[in-house]
């Protein structure tokens, strides 16, 4: 599959231009917000801001909508506008599938607030629309006009694995000509007390993606990030996706490992024997916050380096491991980007990229 | 290279209509309709429910009740299709629907944050064990690709499309497919704020129906290639012949008035399936018995199939099961196929001007080969399946 587009909403802006940014700046230090539960009181976070959510024209048929759904709306049409094709294409042959580990939990906690404050019988109709887990599918099939088949689905570890390989079908069944897959997470206040609770916060608010802990230390984000995929090369050439269980011998040079290691699992010790031999290897999440769907955001990040052939700095560069470590920022021949993710029993997923050119 | 068919080789179901396929068959036939009001501990909407009220086989092993139904439909569904708990010699695939399980909506939990401050993590802990697919998955130690649609109401006949994809790409040799959701508070409130509850037994299709009623269910279907069901030395008449799937784009909580999103996945499920409208023997349809969706549904089916269409609306026997509703009555379609008859649509009784067609009002023959299952939810979404019987 091509991908055509790609958007990109996080705690670091929305849009290429905010994803190129932030590899280019590196780390920044995370917020702190009030935790409710928390030993401290406190746990730092990468929150999408308002600001960045403010968009009035795109969300014009949302604007009763929650974060999440904005956060999705808005990735999706930016994948759409980025991608320079999206007045040739047939909405009709378009479909959606949008991933999630948590879903819209902000609103479904406000709706439950209704119930406990008003009663069973006098609870917002609009609060309990909005917190049905496709929603937000929803808003951005109205927003976009598309027609096609139209899915959420949900995964832990590997939800946005599992809807690229949904959007494979989708297009090899002639379904589709063209799919928005994307994953989306919010943070909210219960969840950041979750975080708090069930996660080794860093104390320094750095994730180590190399520490390969068996206890990670995390910083918990949001975001979402959407591709446009075709079946043929149209769009700005970010390269090709696919899912591969087995990782293969990497060719010498060309090719790149991003790990999606976050400190969202209990144990990361497994990463260590997923490390590809000879070939550098980075991790971007210290950028977005540790996300169940994070593999997504790294993704975008994986799409914008094969587009660009240029690799950025890896923003932690903690090696307890001896990792070659991509240590500066550099141009960089490209022809395949893997980026695995391991769920907590260790099972192992990666999103291969690879160069357009492998279709000529 | 002709694709080749994707059989049926198991099923199982549970819901208030029965617990097992025999059960249900029998209760179908003489027309019972098992609904009960709400427990108080559900909620103190006084509203009536199809609750399965019988013990659940899979209790011990679930960490919800929603998984609870799964792995009582599953253990009928396995045991139909000749295979243990133990699958991974097989690459399987498992798809399947829910809304409820998606969610961490435990009252009891948020309750307890509100007044503590602090969250409960034994909540969030069974929750995150508690992901549909994935819990079933581990159960049957699968390999393949694993996960659950979360489409409101047409999410488990979009499971179903979804391991139909698997299938034919070869992703997976066979699927676990289905849904299951459990009563909760939660979509009580919320439908009832929606002003959709009947206050009486709901009559899909009827002129003077009133709204739907919630229920609980589970239904999974063994999903395998001829080739693959052959070398298991397995064999089944019935197959999932096509699937449509369409978005209306339109409204978040009603259907596009004109259908054309319903028409779109019914024509797609058609054409994949090599069948003209003219060979469908009868529509299961969502038929929720709600205003608007019965009009539409019901328009788009006249339309498509001539006003002369068999049409039965089982949710009259097991009440709108959210997400587990397109994989029971995709299993009630495959199984009135198989037996070569349909009950008669409960709550039916006059037909409804605004509708060209009515429900079947008695227990009716089929001798076609093809039928079709269709699914409408919140978000616009459509979906319809077409089974297949081969002989």
């Amino acid at each position: 599959m091509n991908i055509a587009g790609i958007g990109i909403v996080s705690a670091r802006g929305r849009g290429v231009a905010a994803l190129e940014h932030a590899l280019e700046q590196g780390w920044v230090p995370p917020v702190e917000v009030e935790a409710r539960g928390v030993a401290c009181g406190k746990v730092s976070v990468y929150p999408v801001t308002a600001d960045t959510l403010g968009d009035k024209v795109v969300l014009a048929k949302a604007r009763r909508a929650d974060r999440f759904i904005r956060m999705s709306v808005l990735a999706a049409a930016d994948a759409v506008q980025d991608s320079g094709i999206g007045a040739s294409l047939d909405k009709t042959r378009m479909g959606i599938i949008l991933a999630t580990a948590l879903g819209p939990h902000v609103t479904t906690f406000s709706f439950l607030d209704g119930i406990l404050d008003f009663g069973d019988a006098a609870v917002s109709p609009t609060a309990f629309s909005h917190s049905v887990h496709n929603a937000a599918a929803s808003y951005i099939a109205m927003t976009l006009e598309v027609r096609g088949p139209t899915l959420t689905v949900t995964h832990f570890d590997f939800a946005f694995h599992q809807a690229v390989l949904l959007a494979q079908t989708l297009l090899n069944d002639g379904r589709c000509d063209s799919v928005l897959v994307g994953a989306v997470d919010e943070l909210g206040a219960v969840m950041q007390s979750v975080c708090g609770q069930m996660l080794k916060p860093a104390a320094d608010g750095r994730i180590k993606p190399f520490a390969f802990s068996t206890t990670p230390e995390s910083v918990p984000g949001e975001g979402a990030a959407f591709f446009l995929m075709t079946r043929d090369t149209a769009g700005v050439g970010y390269g090709l996706l696919e899912v591969i269980e087995d990782l293969p011998v990497p060719s010498s040079g060309g090719s790149l490992q991003i790990l999606d290691a976050c400190g969202m699992a209990r144990d990361e010790s497994a990463y260590l024997a997923a490390v590809m031999p000879g070939i550098s290897v980075a991790a971007y999440a210290p950028l977005f916050g540790s996300l169940l769907i994070g593999s997504a955001l790294n993704a975008a990040a994986a799409a914008l380096m094969m587009k660009k052939q240029k690799i950025y700095v890896s923003p932690v560069q903690e090696n307890p491991h001896g990792l070659m470590i991509c240590q500066e920022t550099k141009p960089a021949p490209l022809r395949d980007v893997y980026c695995t993710r391991l769920d907590c029993v260790g099972r192992r997923l990666t999103l291969h990229l690879g160069s357009a050119s492998l279709l000529e | 290279m002709a694709a080749q068919k994707i059989l049926i080789t198991g099923m199982g179901v549970v819901s208030a209509a029965g617990m097992t396929i025999p059960e249900t068959l029998t209760g179908f036939a003489a027309g019972i309709r098992n609904l009960g009001q709400t427990s108080v501990s559900l909620s103190p909407l006084n509203l009536p429910v199809f609750e399965v009220v019988s013990p659940l086989r899979g209790s011990t092993r679930a960490s919800s009740r929603t998984l609870q139904l799964a792995f009582h439909a599953l253990d009928e569904a396995l045991s139909n299709a000749g295979l243990s708990y133990d699958l991974s010699g097989l690459r399987v695939g498992v798809c399947m629907g829910t809304t409820v399980a998606s969610q961490l909506n435990d009252m009891d939990f948020y309750t307890a944050y509100r007044k503590s401050g602090k969250a409960p993590l034994a909540p969030v802990e069974t929750f995150l064990k508690s992901n549909l697919a994935t819990a079933i998955s581990r159960e049957v130690k699968a390999r393949g690709p694993c996960i659950t649609v979360v489409n409101a109401c047409s999410s488990s006949a979009d499971a179903l499309g979804v391991a139909l994809g698997w299938l034919r790409n070869g992703f997976c040799d066979v699927a676990i497919a289905g849904g299951a959701d459990e009563l909760s508070r939660i979509p009580v409130c919320g439908f009832s704020s929606l002003s959709v509850f009947s206050p009486e037994p709901c009559r899909p299709y009827d002129r003077d129906r009133q709204g739907l009623n919630l229920g609980e269910a589970a239904g999974i279907l063994i999903l395998e290639p001829e080739s693959i069901a052959r070398r298991r030395g397995v064999n089944s008449t019935m197959f999932v012949g096509g699937y449509g799937a369409a978005c209306d784009a339109h409204h978040l909580t009603a259907p596009r008035p004109d259908g054309s999103g319903l028409e779109t996945a019914i024509r797609i499920s058609l054409i994949e399936a090599g069948v003209q409208s003219a060979e469908i023997s009868f529509v299961n349809a969502h038929g929720t018995a709600t205003r608007d969706n019965d009009k539409v549904e019901g328009t788009v089916l006249a339309r498509l199939f001539g006003e002369g269409i068999k049409v039965i609306s089982t949710k009259g026997f097991t009440g709108h099961t959210l997400g587990a509703a397109g994989a029971i009555e995709a299993v009630f379609t495959a199984l009135a196929l198989r037996e070569g008859w349909i009950p008669a649509s409960p709550g039916f009784e006059n037909k409804d001007d605004e509708i060209p067609i009515g429900a079947v009002r008695e227990k009716s023959g089929l001798t076609g080969r093809y039928a079709l299952s269709t699914s409408l939810a919140f978000g616009g979404n459509n979906a319809a399946v077409v089974i297949g019987r081969t002989e």
